[in-house]
């Protein structure tokens, strides 16, 4: 028998950190790749456009509650279509990314490569993470830009103003800067919504389980805060300052809604995220 | 094994995030304001009473908040009068000039008076009724403690003991707690009526109207949030919006309810009756007050 003696090459022992940029940009692609994904997207820009010719078509002039505000004012219609939408459509829409980022990887048996890959688990729930909030980012963006394109070629532009439910009239840079606030204010709301439902996801392996609990829990907080001999509770609640949204559109703006609300999800954000790391250290596949 | 042990110190921490976030949530909770009492020099109430009956009028601007426990229905173009919380927004230039906002959930009421014209927006129909300045001085009674504590100190003097029973805290500011309990010869079914009284511009601050027999206030309206100094202008001014209606109103259909207003009994007894606008004003206006007043007469909640 002869024995060849093949030279090794010369392996390094410690693998060798990935970096961070290229796993947030493969997740980027495995994410945006998905035919979900894309057509989600498609939807939530579909709406502010459905509203405004819904607005357009009723042309009875102003109507009851916020849709009612939008006609004739344009500018109105992404706050609008994007507080209608949080309700509900958003949050749906990240707890389908967070349930296909974990628990949809552990059910197709693609998280067992992952979880063995020279990647450290923080990183995973990093890279996961960063998967979900482009999800809520991009969607909360659609119903934003749609809104303003719809409302201004649609709805109609109420001289280039906004007007606020207070009475007055700001102009095109503000109504945007505060259309902007209402962008990033919400994208931390979905934050929190998202932190719990990765947690949900790294927990089970059932991708359905996760949008079950997802809306399951705000169906809850709904009824939850509904009942008035449980309003101790509502300081808990998440979905207790989602009203504040609409605090954007109001003049001179109130403040400590939207920043309450913004520090309770920041509460759920690490809560969430606590976890979710808890859960993916010791995770297998 | 360093992995393991890695792996525990990182568990660790996770847990130690989710012990914060939970705090940090109990932290939120915490409702604004509870603080200590502030020490404040002791005040004769005769004296408190009447420093503020003639303070100035001070530029402010502050958040209002009013908790109504009365169990009326609800009464047509004012949710507040029923059971719940609701919130104002109030500036004032200390000068007869002011602005109030009534947020609601999907839209706004808006009252501005800027000296010469008292105008009144609704973002629901998005409507702006205009009416020249005067006698409209309105309102104010659901969105100014101010003028409703003052009120009701001069019609209860006669009948009431007034004390001035300790100190609170109310918006960051230190008052004194005016309390107005019934004279034993009343008849009443309230038990006290607390005002609190800033130390330092004597202006009431909180009005809670506690019933006998519940811990909890019948009604409280109170500053949640009041800053006093000199206000933008701007705010005192109201150009209506593009697309909004205007109507001109001389106000005198605003009060249908004065000329027909009548009280019975005094003192403590005091119901005040009146009838409310009738169907084919409001399709959802009950058929006669009566019933309502009385009931409120019922419940203690018409009392002074």
């Amino acid at each position: 028998m002869t024995a060849a003696v093949l030279p090794l090459p010369a392996v390094d022992d410690a693998p060798r950190a990935v970096p961070l940029y290229r796993l947030l940009g493969a997740e980027l692609r495995w994410v945006l790749r998905r035919p979900r994904t894309l057509v989600m997207l498609g939807l939530f820009a579909l709406v502010p456009v459905l509203i405004s010719v819904g607005v357009a078509l009723a042309e009875a002039g102003p109507g009851e509650g916020l849709i009612g505000a939008v006609a004739g004012n344009g500018l109105m219609l992404p706050v609008v279509a994007i507080t209608l939408s949080l309700a509900l459509l958003l949050p749906l829409a990240v707890a389908m990314a967070a349930a296909d980022a974990i628990a949809g990887e552990a059910a197709h048996g693609t998280l067992r490569g992952l979880l063995l890959a020279p990647v450290g688990r923080l990183r995973l729930v990093g890279m996961k993470a960063f998967g979900v909030l482009v999800v809520a980012t991009l969607a909360v963006l659609a119903l934003a830009v749609m809104g303003v394109l719809s409302g201004l070629i649609v709805v109609g532009r109420a001289e280039g103003q906004l007007v606020t439910l207070s009475g007055t009239a700001v102009g095109p840079g503000d109504a945007l800067g505060r259309i902007s606030l209402v962008v990033l204010w919400t994208i931390g709301q979905l934050a929190a919504v998202g932190a719990v439902a990765l947690a949900v996801s790294a927990l089970t392996e059932h991708p359905s389980v996760v949008i079950a609990s997802v809306l399951g829990g705000l169906i809850v907080f709904g009824v939850l805060s509904a009942i008035p001999a449980l309003g101790w509770l509502e300081p808990y609640l998440l979905t207790t300052g989602w009203t504040a949204g609409v605090d954007v559109v109001r003049d001179p703006m109130p403040a400590a809604g939207l920043v309450e609300s913004s520090l309770r999800a920041l509460c759920y954000v690490t809560v969430g995220t606590g976890l979710t790391v808890y859960r993916m250290l010791r995770r297998d596949a | 094994m360093a992995t393991a042990r890695s792996n525990k110190i990182g568990r660790t921490a996770a847990a130690g995030m989710v012990v914060a976030g939970a705090v940090g949530l109990g932290l939120l909770a915490i409702p604004a304001g509870a603080g200590a009492q502030p020490a404040l020099p002791p005040v004769d109430p005769e004296e408190l009473v009447r420093s503020v009956l003639a303070a100035d009028d001070q530029p402010l601007a502050g958040a209002v908040e009013l908790e109504n426990g009365l169990g009326l229905p609800a009464l047509p173009g004012i949710p507040q009068a029923a059971d719940g919380t609701s919130t104002a927004r109030i500036w004032t230039d200390g000068d007869h000039r002011g602005r109030v906002q009534l947020p609601t959930e999907s839209g706004e009421r808006t009252l501005v008076s800027d000296g010469e014209t008292f105008w009144a927006w609704n973002s629901e129909d998005r409507t702006v009724r205009r009416m020249p300045e005067g006698r409209h001085e309105r309102d104010p009674a659901n969105a100014d403690p101010g003028a409703a504590a003052a009120a009701m100190l001069a019609a209860l003097r006669p009948t009431s003991e007034i004390t001035v029973e300790g100190t609170s805290q109310v918006a960051g500011r230190a008052a004194y707690d005016l309390v107005l309990a019934p004279a034993s010869s009343e008849r009443t079914l309230l038990r006290e009526v607390r005002v609190a009284v800033d130390a330092e511009h004597r202006m009431p601050l909180r009005l809670t109207v506690l019933g006998s027999g519940s811990p909890d206030p019948a009604v409280e309206i109170g500053f949640t949030d009041l800053s006093f100094g000199p206000q933008d202008p701007e705010l005192f001014r109201f150009t209506p919006p593009p697309g909004a209606r205007i109507e001109d109103s001389q106000g005198h259909d605003e009060h249908p309810r004065d000329a027909s207003a009548t009280t019975v009994g005094d003192g403590w007894d005091t119901v005040f009756l009146t009838p409310a606008p009738g169907p084919g004003e409001r399709p959802e206006a009950p058929p006669t007050s009566r019933s309502w007043a009385a009931r409120s007469a019922g419940r203690g909640a018409a009392g002074g």
